[in-house]
């Protein structure tokens, strides 16, 4: 990253980035310690849903006896119980963690690409071209996101997990947008961006080689919350029933499978929601001190 | 000043009318069409059929089509609710009071709630207590609404059966009461679902007002107040908070998305017969016109939530208010 | 000279920052008389602003006045004072006007609530009282229409005017001492020479002493009848202001004199004295000015100057003092090459 503006180097003077802004992300995280634990705690869980197949000790999918051994509270063979079809819930919450996060960064992946393009071309571009796709997007922004899938996703009923990636992605660029045109909009006038302009570099060089490289801080803030975002509305959703299709093991459809006694059944709410609020947390903390490291740099 | 409230005014307009477009879009975009279902419930009557065809009018061109569901919606007119049997206006302007009253108490509860903490916070900066508050205010912030909701509802109606387990009033009681019985009565089923709502946005509000104050604290005028010899809670209650309140008036219309979904869940688990559980009910039914209804109305909602506090805070600050 | 109104003694302000111990006030002495006005003078960061914060005791972490400091006034020692007692003093019978009346005024209140705020908590004066107290002092400090002057925002008003209600807030109790920082630098050339008008006439008025802080030789030379020069931390001379213009005996003042911008003239800072001050964090040994010093010889690497007694009350921080010989054979200073240009 360190050089983005080499071929113009000799005219811009210092560049404004001396040191890469992931290197100097990860540092700055790694010295607080609420941070190294919330690293710690994520890799974790990330590591559990990575392993899933080799860490659950059932298949998340197996209903070995739907009358016998369904319903069964917590005990050493089922550390968190078993579900209405017999299910062990703990298998279902390891396995839930891999799709969950795996519709977490997927969804935010595309939000990040079509956040990043709009609001650079808006800030880019200026004028009544930016003033429009403003409005656009606080049209969209006005428009709570559980609403707007809600419509989608009542629209569109039985959508593949590929598809709710996508309208997730999709619903999730509006504030990533605006902080990224209001990020070039500043940077625009910048004199490192007037030297590569003097130079003759082309508008599409300037927006990718010098502008964004300068930006990363705060979208890489904004994708830590996106990803903790999307992890809660997925949750929601599938809680609705409209989220992912069962029998998927999701933590929003594992809880919604036992909402139906949840006064009974406790332990189906209760464990996958505690695995969802500790992944959004360290989530939340990460992206905390990445924004403070950025604040503290400008 | 008037002339900012005429431009904001105009602003929310358009949003409104964007937001129209994207519905239009949202209901001709789905596969086939999302009034078959209704089309060919046989549940369904002939003249619900004949409404609808003719509300929307379904047979007519594209551009048409929309002219017409523009119209209808500046009328007020939102569709039929089939589910319902009743015209969505009905059954959303019957359900909307309910909603209104719990997001209402639980934003200004939690605004006094959360302000209070962080001012306590930031009091004592740095000590084991702001840590420990800071803690337990990112645990809420990261909850999610539905999760702290059955959390609530399962301790506090099932554990310990403090509170009723849902509904707005007794199911049978309510219409033997005299005036004050039905009051105590709704407020005691109002109080659990608002308290879990009011937790869940104390915890934004505390978190973004803390640095929101820590923020004013270097500033220069807060130097001179110390200069004149007041106390530290004096210039924290006078100087910081008075300033620091400018940012958390925009907090009040950027919470509205927030707290709208999360009326949604705790509406559906504490069964409260507001906007929220009527929709997610209309998910369960497929009731396609009630569920834009409610998307189109909790979108004016938000957009008047940031209409309102773009005013307040013009008002609040006397370098905009002058203008 | 009669008893001294403030007495400071053997003054450490010091910073414990993650780059060091910043010795940002590193061993101040210096008196100030009743009804007198003492400039201090010296470049940014030769630690003027920290001995005035440090007079009313508002360092905050991670600086710290270090034990050993005293600074007597009235007969109270405010290093040791207890918080109740040194916010007695604040506002009241020490203030201070800071360089930016814009942001040392709070924006979302009038200008006569903040005047008259210094009254409620010091007088214990009713709303009432206080503001028409507060009204008073603005008319007192030549702001036209007062009345409904009072009534407005610090941003409804020009930034003379803003340093007036300062002023205004400063002279409310009637102190015995107003630091002044820097109370002209950020006004226009022409505010400048009123505002400073208009201090000095108050000062007449009320009978206050002023510490009058600033970069700028022509403030001294409108206002002070005795100056300080400092430098990196420590004060390098003192005498009387005629004594000073005629007999300059630290490099450093000789440096600030050609630098010196008439009143009315540019602004501009002229870099005449080339270099900078050097990090609080690591003062050299020695001489801390020699680096940047046209006499320097090897004494002055070796050996921290003391205050050398040049004639009544005026001392000088220069071994030139007892080698004034030296003065004779000036060479280039050594930051020229370090590679700042040779002017």
């Amino acid at each position: 990253m360190p050089w983005q503006t080499q071929d113009f180097a000799a005219a811009s003077g210092p560049t404004p980035q001396r040191e890469s802004p992931l290197a100097l992300s990860v540092r700055n995280i790694l010295r607080k310690p609420s941070s190294r634990v919330a690293l710690f705690v994520l890799g974790v869980i990330v590591l559990v849903g990575l392993l899933a197949p080799l860490i659950a000790p059932y298949n998340p999918a197996a209903q070995p006896d739907i009358v016998g051994l369904k319903d069964l509270p917590p005990s050493l063979a089922h550390p968190f119980g078993t579900d209405p079809y017999s299910r062990d819930v703990l298998s279902r919450v390891i396995y839930g963690a891999r799709l969950s996060l795996m519709i977490g960064i997927l969804a935010t992946i595309v939000s990040l690409t079509l956040g990043v393009a709009y609001g650079a071309i808006a800030g880019y571009a200026g004028g009544i071209l930016d003033a429009v796709m403003m409005r656009v997007l606080d049209a969209f922004l006005s428009i709570p996101r559980l609403l707007l899938l809600i419509g989608v996703l009542v629209a569109w009923p039985k959508l593949s997990i590929g598809a709710l990636v996508v309208f997730l992605g999709l619903t999730g660029w509006f504030g990533l947008s605006r902080i990224v045109r209001g990020q070039v909009l500043a940077l625009k006038h910048a004199e490192f961006v007037t030297a590569a302009q003097a130079l003759g570099a082309s508008r599409r060089r300037i927006l990718w080689r010098h502008l964004l490289p300068n930006i990363v801080s705060p979208i890489v803030v904004a994708a830590t919350l996106g990803v903790a975002h999307v992890i809660v509305l997925e949750a929601g959703l599938s809680y609705l029933g409209i989220g992912v299709p069962k029998p998927l093991a999701s933590w929003g459809n594992i809880i919604q499978d036992g909402s139906d006694q949840f006064p009974t059944m406790w332990w189906m709410s209760l464990f996958p929601g505690l695995f969802m609020v500790l992944t959004v947390m360290t989530l939340n903390i990460l992206a905390e001190s990445l924004s403070d490291a950025y604040e503290r740099r400008r | 000043m008037l002339r900012y409230i005429a431009q904001r005014l105009a602003q929310a307009a358009v949003i409104v009318a964007i937001v129209a477009t994207i519905t239009f879009a949202l209901i001709h975009l789905a596969p086939g069409d999302p009034f078959s279902a209704v089309m060919d419930n046989p549940n369904v009557s002939e003249t619900v059929r004949q409404t609808l065809r003719a509300q929307y009018g379904l047979d007519r061109p594209l551009p048409e089509q929309f002219v017409r569901y523009v119209s209808l919606l500046a009328h007020g007119e939102l569709g039929w609710s089939f589910s319902h049997e009743r015209p969505v206006r009905e059954v959303l302007g019957s359900a909307l009071p309910n909603t209104l009253v719990l997001m209402g108490v639980a934003l200004v509860g939690s605004f006094v709630f959360g302000i209070l903490i962080a001012l306590f916070q930031v009091s004592r900066r740095g000590s084991v207590t702001d840590h420990v508050l800071s803690g337990l205010s990112l645990f809420f912030f990261s909850m999610p609404d539905f999760w702290l909701a059955t959390l609530a509802l399962l301790t506090f109606a099932y554990w310990l059966p403090i509170f009723p387990v849902g509904g707005a009033v007794d199911p049978v009681m309510h219409e033997y009461w005299g005036l004050g019985g039905r009051i105590v009565d709704r407020l005691y089923h109002l109080a659990l679902p608002a308290l879990t709502l009011m937790l869940l946005a104390s915890a934004v509000v505390a978190r973004y007002q803390r640095a929101a104050l820590l923020d004013v604290l270097p500033a220069d005028y807060i130097r001179t107040a110390r200069l004149k010899g007041l106390t530290e809670p004096e210039i924290l209650r006078r100087h910081a908070l008075r300033n620091a309140l400018l940012p958390i008036i925009t907090l009040v219309g950027l919470s509205f998305p927030a707290l709208l979904t999360g009326a949604f869940f705790v509406e559906k688990i504490f069964a409260w017969p507001g906007m929220g559980y009527a929709v997610v009910l209309a998910i369960g039914t497929r009731d396609y016109p009630l569920v834009v209804g409610g998307v189109i109305i909790g979108s004016i909602m938000v957009t008047l939530g940031s209409l309102l506090s773009d005013v307040l805070y013009a008002l609040a600050d006397p370098r905009l208010r002058s203008r | 000279m009669t008893a001294p109104l403030l007495s400071i003694r053997n003054l450490r302000t010091w910073f414990y920052t993650e780059a060091g111990v910043a010795r940002a006030v590193d061993g101040v002495s210096f008196d100030i008389g009743a009804g007198e006005t003492l400039g201090l003078v010296g470049e940014s960061g030769s630690g003027k602003s920290v001995t005035a914060l440090s007079i009313l005791r508002l360092i905050q972490p991670p600086g710290r006045i270090e034990s050993g400091s005293v600074i007597e006034f009235e007969g109270k020692d405010i290093v040791t004072l207890g918080d109740d007692e040194i916010r007695d003093i604040r506002g009241n019978r020490i203030s201070m006007i800071f360089q930016e009346p814009m942001s040392a005024l709070n924006p979302v209140f009038t200008v006569g609530d903040q005047v008259a705020e210094v009254a409620r908590v010091h007088g214990g004066m009713s709303r009432r009282d206080a503001w028409d107290r507060a009204v008073e002092m603005l008319a007192l400090t030549g702001i036209p229409d007062a009345d409904s002057r009072a009534k407005q925002y610090p941003h409804q008003l020009s930034g003379g005017m803003r340093q007036r209600v300062l002023i205004a807030m400063a002279l409310m109790m009637k102190p015995a001492l107003v630091i002044a920082d820097e109370p002209t630098t950020a006004l226009d050339v022409t505010i400048q020479a009123q505002i400073l008008d208009l201090l000095v006439d108050l000062q007449k008025k009320i009978g206050t002493s002023i510490l009058m802080i600033t970069h700028d030789l022509g403030v001294i030379a409108e206002t002070a009848s005795r100056v300080i020069v400092m430098y990196a931390g420590e004060v390098v001379e003192q005498a009387e202001v005629d004594e000073l213009f005629a007999k300059p005996q630290h490099p450093y003042t000789e440096g600030l004199m050609h630098s010196m911008p008439h009143i009315g003239h540019d602004q501009e800072r002229l870099n005449v004295i080339p270099g900078t001050v050097p990090a609080p964090t690591e003062w050299p040994a020695g001489c801390r000015f020699r680096d940047r010093c046209p006499y320097s010889w090897d004494r002055c690497a070796s050996e921290h100057p003391p205050l050398y007694q040049i004639g009544t009350g005026h001392v000088s921080r220069c071994h030139l003092a007892v080698e004034p010989e030296r003065r004779n054979h000036p060479h280039p200073p050594v930051v020229v090459e370090a590679g700042v240009a040779a002017a």
